[in-house]
């Protein structure tokens, strides 16, 4: 069919110009940090003016750009401490947690989406509702489930079963509302054709739900990456230790080493980017046309 | 004959069997917590390595890093149900809060011989009493101190007069630049202040003190600089005053050690005791913080566990953390070390904590920090007078205790 | 309510299952008042023995050589003590002894050995103790320690007065207790039992095929029968605590002749003159006045009766109207229905169990522990006792529900009180509302933009945009905090570029607001932009074709097509955002930090605080369970406006 752009889509100079604007403003905190990784020093970002200063003065104030470029605080991260090892231990973590949450919550999503029994509303509401206790008293029960009833101190499981637990509500109630808008027609064709409800599950729905699918991992992930009390307190092995609980070091306390925890901020957000790099091409093909008409 | 000779080898050979796997059970593992990093973790680790050569096998003590921020949690979690350390190592303001929660550190009295309660700094031991039983052996203390820089300031100021006449000469609030700069809104910084005019926030009887004519006036001396003399800058976060002394914006720094850490390259800078304050009569007395050496209540190796932890308060790690880890050791012996004693950094502050004062160990002290933030922010910001504001910490602290101790 | 299946037989087992359900619940509290009553009289007769032990060590004197004597000739007089010990804290020792492997070498007075490091340890916290209570003026902490011993019995421990310094401890251990309490009355129960049933069932003969009439008259007999059963019981506990204290009484008179014995042959006076009565102390020993050698004082036994007979019904009230609840449950054929339910939609079943389990272990117990410890004073001082005994029902909540300071006067005039719980929650509601709106606006316009077909560089666009959730936000944070510094900051310095006058952002509760509001801002919406792509995804295209072809305007377009599918994909996000920005501790603690004068604290911000810094675990988890509460009110009224729960 052809289509009249001119009607149709929006112009796309003033789209690019408004995103190219906003995109500067959005990652501008995002440059200091840059700024802040490859000064060499320590210190966090504080506008050096002359005396008297002028508008340009201000403006070089306000430019993160480092004075002088230097990789250091690259260097000392990665070999002062284990941190490749603490990235691997996280990346270990942070993947099992997202298939085991992705799985937990596609199928639950998938009964709460497609089925009617008793408890369904209570049911997703409860999934809810375990977000809203807030988590700060968590901590002590957390620990004496994880480390003193199931034993699971200092290794990968415990704090993956938690950080799936944790995911779980969001990645439930996300593919619920997407599998809703999956038309049911297509399984009822399915199941006409024989196939069972297991493989009408695997082989239509989810991989129509990609998109969500593919939001909520990327969730998951960000849930056990990004996660430092909890690690922190169920390790008792440095070995053990994961990205964020190595970045941690750098600051609290006294004296706060910001260049060593900005480097190691954008070592650790390497692996997320990457992530998204590769889930954008299921975050942008979802249903199409044709799949609805069958 | 034969069978005989066989039994007898055969014997010694079980026998030996034996002994050798007991011989290997002999050996205790000790295992240490602490949140040190850097140049402080090696040289804590080297001072632990020391010690495992010394035993020679028989006791073997491995360290475990806890970043800070999660480090009071994890002991608060992990030691009462006895899946924590042998030892740990934390300063004594926590130390109340974990006698009354019980099961978390062993007193020490039982063991404590005189030779080794001499080592130390009075005040660090004091530190590490609570409620008259010591807990804890003190292994570095921390205070504030002058920190000047050498181009700016010829000579360290020795009285508040000094030094405000120093600074009024030097700062330029409109370039940007300040005769002193320090975290004067926190109070942690202004307990110098506090100190020097006899002031407090628990009084003998262990009541809270904060709206004592002493507290009112300090805060009232501090608005004299803030305020009146204008020595000092604005909303002095720690990243302002780190930079303002790099960029040479601020002549003096009132700081420990932490911040020579920060001091860019090229900064020639200076110790020297805080000054005297004129119209108190006394010399700014900072809070000082103790890190004590604790041995965990539901430790299965306490005896080793102290002999450890008398190794590592011993003059011999001491020096090692001293000049390797720039550390401050309470152990008095440690500055007569040749190396320590040559070391002008460690000597200012060896010289500075003579008129330290011990933050208060006890669990209400948790409680004086908010209000007190509170106070010292609408103080500074001049929307409540010292007295109003004190009175209003003080009612507010009360309250917290009194709800605390039902 | 559908009376029809209410039957005679339905209504016999509910019954029953309400009868054992509540009356086996009373047995266990009758059977656990009993074990209490006996636990009661060891305790009592071992405190007892203590005091009069201490009673001689302070008459003799801690330093006389005649104290192990005379302790030893104490354990010999009495049978329940089978040894005892006294130690001095100066110099460590071990002053008297009667432990059978105290003798020869070991016999005190010696310096204490290293196994009796907890003994020294135990006797100084006594000291602590009774310092702490004397300085504080109350009963705060327990003067006696007192331990159940492995092979039964108990060890007890008190401090030892020279004048008013706490200068040792005396430490007996007494065998179990040889005094009896009668046992449970299993006739009764059983009739309590069998009776109502059988009543049931003549009374069905007579109501005949009226189910109301009946299901009511067996919920009448299920209360008559709890209460006979409460009734009787009450009085046999009354009878065995009168048995009781009469025998407290009879050990005194014992006790105290016995000590006279032992100080005339030590050739002390019995002055001033010994008050037997005063040795029955509670733990923090103070007397309990109940008894005295010669009589039990009625009267204030009934008192301490009245409490524990309250607590009794206290409990029995809702266990009863579970247990009317589990009759209607039975009886109108619910239980039934239930079963049925389950085997018939288990594949449903099936499908959430896994994560079910998951939240029940990881989720929902942490949780119901919460909400129990929102009913307790539980703080640093108490985590070693069980919550039942600091349980202080909702005071906790009507603290913190009935603060109206909104303004207070302090020594400048009247000023408004920012830390006031209304203040904070108002607060947080509108940090709330506002974080989500600018969150979901800004994530969903850019998601709109970035969906726009043909449009080049799209990925890039995408990338750089997801930096500020990928950066962990503890720097960043950080960071826009140093732009909002007055003298320093970024922001000031662009106001000032163009001639502005920069503002002390954290001086005002308004600007302060807005240093935090932008904060998170920028924190949250590339999230609500990825999952506006994802759910864009969702749309078909052929919609648009439609819409266009009826040439509806692109706005038309978004309201009609785009808002509406969005909808079931972007509810749920909302609902889960609403839900973490009331609670997002991170922005708030390291932007704002509360400041001016913790008017931009939230309420899980000072939960935080409460537990933390003031150790007050049990009003932080109330003011946990508060936040819940709020919170799950609106997960209630969004999911009915929304009906975002429903299935397809």
């Amino acid at each position: 069919m052809k289509r009249s752009k001119i009607t149709d889509e929006p112009e796309h100079l003033p789209l690019h110009v408004f995103l190219v604007i906003f995109t500067l403003l959005a990652i501008y905190p995002v440059l200091w940090v840059f700024t802040i990784a490859f000064s060499g020093g320590q210190s966090l970002a504080i506008a050096d003016l002359p005396s008297d200063p002028t508008f340009l003065d201000r403006l070089r104030a306000i430019l993160p750009w480092p004075e002088q470029v230097s990789l250091s605080n690259f260097k000392s991260v990665m070999t002062d401490q284990p941190f490749a090892r603490w990235i691997l231990n996280s990346a270990v973590v942070a993947a099992a947690t997202t298939v085991l949450g992705v799985f937990l919550a596609t199928t639950a999503g998938y009964a709460f989406s497609r089925f009617r029994f008793p408890g369904q509303r209570a049911g997703l509401m409860s999934f809810l509702v375990s977000q809203m206790f807030p988590g700060t008293l968590m901590l002590i029960p957390l620990y004496i489930i994880i480390v003193g009833w199931l034993g699971l101190g200092s290794t990968w499981i415990g704090l993956i079963l938690v950080y799936a637990t944790t995911a779980i509500p969001f990645c439930v109630w996300m593919l619920k509302g997407y599998f809703d808008t999956i038309p049911l027609e297509l399984e009822e064709s399915a199941r006409i054709d024989g196939a069972t409800p297991i493989q009408i599950f695997i082989r239509i729905i989810l991989p129509l739900a990609k998109p969500a699918v593919a939001v909520t991992a990327l969730f998951s992930f960000m849930t056990g990456w990004n996660e430092f009390i909890l690690a922190a307190t169920f390790m008792d092995e440095e070995v053990m230790y994961t990205a964020p609980v190595g970045l941690r070091f750098f600051v609290g306390g006294f004296s706060q080493q910001w260049g060593y925890f900005a480097a190691g901020s954008i070592i650790v957000s390497i692996p997320v980017v990457l992530l998204f790099l590769f889930l954008q091409k299921y975050l942008v093909s979802g249903l199409t046309a044709g799949a609805v008409k069958g | 004959m034969q069978t005989r000779r066989i039994a007898i080898v055969a014997g010694t050979l079980l026998i030996a069997l034996i002994l050798v796997p007991l011989g290997a059970l002999a050996q205790t593992e000790l295992v240490v917590w602490h949140a040190y990093r850097g140049g402080e973790k090696t040289a804590f680790e080297k001072a632990v390595a020391e010690y495992n050569k010394a035993k020679g096998g028989s006791i073997k003590v491995s360290t475990l890093a806890v970043p800070y921020d999660a480090y009071a949690d994890k002991i608060t979690a992990a030691v009462p149900r006895g899946k924590g350390p042998d030892i740990f190592i934390y300063a004594q303001d926590r130390l109340g809060g974990w006698i009354e929660a019980g099961n978390t550190i062993e007193p020490l009295d039982f063991f404590l011989e005189d030779e080794i309660t001499s080592r130390f700094l009075p005040t660090t031991m004091e530190a590490m009493t609570y409620q008259d039983t010591v807990y804890g052996l003190p292994l570095n203390y921390k205070v504030i101190t002058q920190i000047y820089n050498k181009k700016l300031v010829s000579s360290p100021p020795k009285t508040s007069g000094e030094l405000v006449a120093n600074a009024q000469k030097m700062t330029d609030a409109t370039v940007g630049k300040f005769g002193l700069a320090y975290a004067y809104n926190d109070f942690y910084y202004h307990a110098a202040l506090m100190n020097a005019f006899g002031g407090g926030v628990f009084g003998a009887d262990g009541k809270p003190t904060m709206n004592s004519a002493a507290n009112v006036k300090a805060l009232e001396y501090l608005m004299m600089w803030a305020d009146e003399t204008k020595i000092l800058p604005a909303e002095p976060s720690t990243a302002l005053i780190t930079s303002l002394f790099n960029e040479g914006k601020a002549g003096i720094v009132f700081s420990g050690p932490w911040f020579l850490g920060e001091i860019a390259a090229g900064v020639d800078f200076g110790l020297a005791p805080l000054p005297t304050i004129d119209e108190a009569g006394s010399p700014m007395r900072p809070w000082m913080t103790v890190e004590g050496v604790y041995i965990a209540a539901p430790s299965q190796h306490k005896d080793e566990a102290y002999d450890f932890a008398k190794f590592l308060t011993d003059k011999p790690a001491g020096v090692i953390m001293a000049i390797e880890g720039r550390q401050t050791p309470a152990n008095t012996a440690v500055y007569d070390d040749a190396k320590v004693a040559a070391d002008p950094i460690l000597q200012a502050f060896r010289k500075q904590v003579e008129v330290a004062i011990p933050m208060p160990n006890k669990a209400e002290m948790t409680m004086v920090w908010s209000p007190a933030t509170t106070a010292m922010n609408i103080i500074i910001k001049k929307n409540a007078t010292p007295k109003a504001a004190m009175e209003e910490a003080q009612k507010e602290v009360v309250q917290r205790i009194a709800a605390l101790r039902k | 309510m559908n009376l029809e299946a209410v039957k005679p037989s339905r209504l016999a087992i509910g019954l029953s299952l309400a009868l054992l359900f509540a009356v086996g619940f009373g047995l266990w509290l009758q059977a656990r008042s009993r074990a209490g009553l006996s636990a009661m009289v060891a305790e009592r007769s071992a405190i007892v023995s203590l005091n009069a032990l201490t009673e001689i060590v302070e008459r003799v004197g801690l330093e006389s050589d005649s104290l192990q004597g005379a302790v030893a000739r104490y354990v010999e007089l009495h049978e329940g003590v089978a040894s005892a010990r006294v130690i001095r804290f100066q110099g460590i020792r071990m002053m008297a002894s009667t432990a059978p492997e105290d003798t020869g070498e070991q016999a005190a007075p010696r310096k204490m050995a290293r196994e009796e490091k907890p003994l020294y340890d135990l006797g100084q916290s006594l000291r602590a103790a009774v310092e702490t209570n004397v300085q504080e003026g109350r009963a705060f902490k327990t003067e006696i320690d007192l331990q159940k011993l492995p092979a039964g019995g108990v060890a007890l421990a008190g401090p030892v007065a020279e004048g008013d310094k706490i200068v040792g401890a005396v430490l007996i251990e007494a065998i179990p207790s040889a005094y009896q309490v009668g046992g449970t009355s299993w006739l009764q129960a059983l009739l309590v039992l069998v009776v109502p049933i059988l009543l049931l069932f003549a009374l069905v003969k007579v109501a005949g095929d009226r189910p109301l009439v009946l299901l009511l008259l067996a919920a009448l007999l299920l209360l008559i029968a709890v209460f006979l059963h409460g009734i009787l019981g009450l009085e046999a506990l009354h009878e065995e605590r009168m048995a009781a204290e009469a025998h407290i009484s009879q050990e005194l008179t014992l006790t105290s002749r016995g000590l006279a014995t032992i100080l005339a042959q030590e050739g002390l006076t019995a002055s001033p003159p010994l008050e037997p009565a005063d040795w029955d102390v509670d733990r923090f020993r103070r007397p309990l006045g109940l008894v005295t050698e010669s009589a039990v004082d009625e009267q204030a036994v009934a008192v301490r009766e009245a409490g524990e007979r309250r607590s009794y019904i206290n409990l029995m009230i809702p266990v009863t109207v579970a247990a009317l609840v589990l009759l209607g449950f039975v009886g109108l054929g619910a239980a039934g229905r239930t079963g049925a339910a389950l085997s018939r939609h288990r594949v449903a079943y099936f499908y959430v169990m896994p994560a079910m389990v998951a939240m029940i272990l990881l989720v929902f117990f942490p949780f119901s522990y919460g909400i129990l410890l929102s009913f307790t004073n539980s703080n640093v001082y108490n985590t070693d006792q069980p919550l039942g005994d600091i349980w202080i029902g909702v005071e906790n909540f009507v603290d913190i529900l009935t603060d109206f300071e909104l303004v207070k006067t302090t020594e400048d005039g009247r000023v408004f009180n920012y830390q006031n719980f209304y203040w904070t929650l108002g607060f947080t509601i509108i940090w709330t509302v506002t974080n989500v709106a600018v969150g979901v606006t800004v994530g969903l316009f850019l998601a709109l933009i970035l969906n726009t077909k043909g449009l080049v560089l799209k990925p890039i666009y995408r990338v750089l945009l997801i930096l500020p959730w990928a950066i962990p936000n503890y720097i960043t944070a950080l960071i826009w905090q140093g732009m909002f510094h007055s003298q320093f900051g970024v922001i000031n310095q662009v106001i000032q570029m163009f001639g502005g006058q920069g503002l002390s952002w954290f001086d005002s509760p308004f600007t302060a607001f807005i240093t935090v509001l932008s904060t998170n801002g920028w924190l949250s919406f590339p999230f609500m932009m990825v999952i506006s792509l994802g759910a864009l995804q969702s749309i078909p295209g052929d919609l648009y074709e439609a819409a266009r072809v009826d040439g509806a305007t692109r706005w038309q377009q978004f309201r009609t097509i785009t808002l509406p599918s969005l909808k079931p994909a972007l509810v749920p996000a909302v609902i889960i955002s609403v839900i973490w920005t009331f609670n997002q501790f991170n922005v708030i603690y390291l932007v704002s930090g509360g400041e001016p004068g913790g008017s931009t604290e939230i309420l899980i911000t000072e939960a935080y605080k409460i537990a933390f810094e003031q150790y007050r675990y049990g009003y932080a988890a109330a003011y946990s369970v508060v936040i819940f509460i709020i919170l799950l009110t609106y997960g209630i009224w969004q999911n009915r406006v929304t009906g975002a729960s429903e299935g397809v």
